[in-house]
């Protein structure tokens, strides 16, 4: 088992876009009773991947409650970065 | 499912545009209060240092040679603070669910990275920094402060992070403000025969705690802050604790174990120690936290005003709360304040087009 926020940029190697919501979901079955596996702070753990080059926006959309729901993926490059510091 | 930023309506734009707003406001507020815990921490650890056990230490008779006074009761006050913080980490990494990833992370690439940082930017730069205040004398003050934007720069090399001359301008400014700051505490520029050294340490000082900044803040974006600290406090403190003073004790003759167990049982100044040791757990948790969310140059300038809030909360705490003389706040320090928040503004924010947005609003 590897730390949560690892396997959180772990899911993106596989070059798939997803959101907090499919993030959840993926890692439910392992991180469940993790405390920090809940929407704030896996898209904390998003938008901070994402201001240090590891993830990028894909799109963005209105959920059924009207809040913003966005899509992150890893291009090839942060790709290799995550694959060379988490294996 | 409905909007989509290919074909993106402007309710969806607009409430994308408040998250990320909301996002950079929480990475600046959250940097900036990494200064405001780390001036607590400064204050606490100096209170602690200046009651009990440590007036003698620090009073004429204390049977230690001026190497042992200088180097290793300053190794074993940043000892037992970072001790402290460690066990804080830990508490709060149990509480919160986080410990099992404590040990996981540890063990990781990036866990192994973290704590050789915390390494270089606790027990090296901070005897760099007292060695060299030995040898150049208070030059090395401003010299150590240059330490955000050698942050800047190696996140710039290392991780691609952006650095445009507005945001060195804002740096050059922020620096600019620590070096009054520094240099109006410490009585200005004296001669010193070894100065060059001492310059040499004093960069060496700034040199690791920039690169601490930035690999810092860029492994807790793989590392979760709350995890991360708590590898660099128990990095720290047990290195400080049973390699540093007992080393520094040795060269200067005197038994460092023998000490450390005078001061654990000192419960006068403990008691700060643990205050201190809270604090220094915040100040470098939001530190990485804030460097993570808005790249080492902002997070590491927000931070940089410690040097206002480290004098600020000695005056509050140790000067007005416990009634010590010689705490009071220079001027300079206030003029300084109202630099560094210029300095800040000038890098998170271009002045022309934030006037421009207020003209046209």
């Amino acid at each position: 088992m590897m730390p949560l926020n690892f396997a959180i940029l772990k899911l993106f190697t596989n070059g798939k876009e997803a959101c907090p919501e499919d993030v959840i979901e993926a890692l439910r079955p392992e991180y469940g009773h993790f405390k920090a596996l809940n929407k704030a702070d896996v898209l904390t753990a998003l938008m901070t991947a994402e201001s240090n080059g590891l993830l990028e926006e894909s799109r963005f959309e209105l959920d059924e409650n009207g809040e913003v729901r966005v899509f992150f993926r890893a291009g090839a490059e942060a790709i290799a970065t995550i694959n060379k510091y988490i294996r | 499912m409905a909007q989509t930023s290919g074909a993106p309506n402007q309710s969806a734009a607009a409430a994308k545009k408040r998250l990320a707003e909301g996002f950079r406001r929480r990475g600046i507020i959250t940097a900036i209060m990494s200064g405001v815990t780390y001036g607590n921490y400064t204050a606490f650890m100096t209170l602690a240092m200046s009651v009990g056990i440590w007036t003698t230490w620090y009073g004429d008779n204390s049977g230690f040679t001026p190497f042992a006074v200088a180097f290793m009761l300053s190794a074993l006050g940043a000892a037992l603070t970072d001790t402290f913080s460690a066990v804080w980490a830990l508490l709060i990494a149990a509480w919160k669910g986080k410990l099992g990833d404590f040990y996981r992370s540890f063990k990781t690439k990036p866990g192994a990275i973290l704590a050789c940082a915390a390494l270089i930017g606790g027990p090296f730069a901070s005897t760099a920094y007292v060695i060299g205040l030995q040898q150049a004398g208070s030059i090395v003050v401003p010299i150590s402060a240059l330490c955000p934007a050698i942050g800047a720069i190696l996140a710039r090399i290392l991780f691609k992070q952006a650095l445009t001359a507005r945001m060195l301008l804002g740096i050059a400014i922020c620096f600019g403000a620590s070096a009054l700051i520094g240099m109006s505490s410490m009585g200005g520029t004296e001669a010193h025969p070894n100065m060059m050294i001492g310059l040499l340490f004093g960069f060496g000082a700034a040199l690791g705690w920039g690169i601490e900044g930035c690999v810092g803040g860029y492994a807790s974006s793989m590392i979760d802050p709350e995890v991360s600290i708590a590898i660099r406090e128990v990095t720290n403190g047990l290195s400080n604790l049973i390699i540093m003073v007992p080393v520094l004790g040795m060269i200067g003759g005197a038994d460092g174990f023998q000490v450390i167990g005078q001061a654990l049982a000192d419960t006068e100044s403990l008691k700060f120690f643990v205050v201190g040791g809270f604090a220094c757990y915040w100040g470098f948790m939001l530190w990485y936290k804030g460097n993570a969310m808005c790249g080492a140059a902002l997070g590491m300038a927000c931070n940089g005003m410690f040097s206002f809030w480290g004098p600020f909360f000695c005056w509050i705490w140790i000067g007005l709360v416990f009634g010590i003389e010689g705490w009071d706040m220079p001027l300079i320090a206030w003029i300084a304040a109202i630099l560094m928040v210029v300095g800040i503004f000038t890098i998170a924010t271009n002045p022309l087009a934030f006037f421009m947005k207020k003209k046209e609003g």
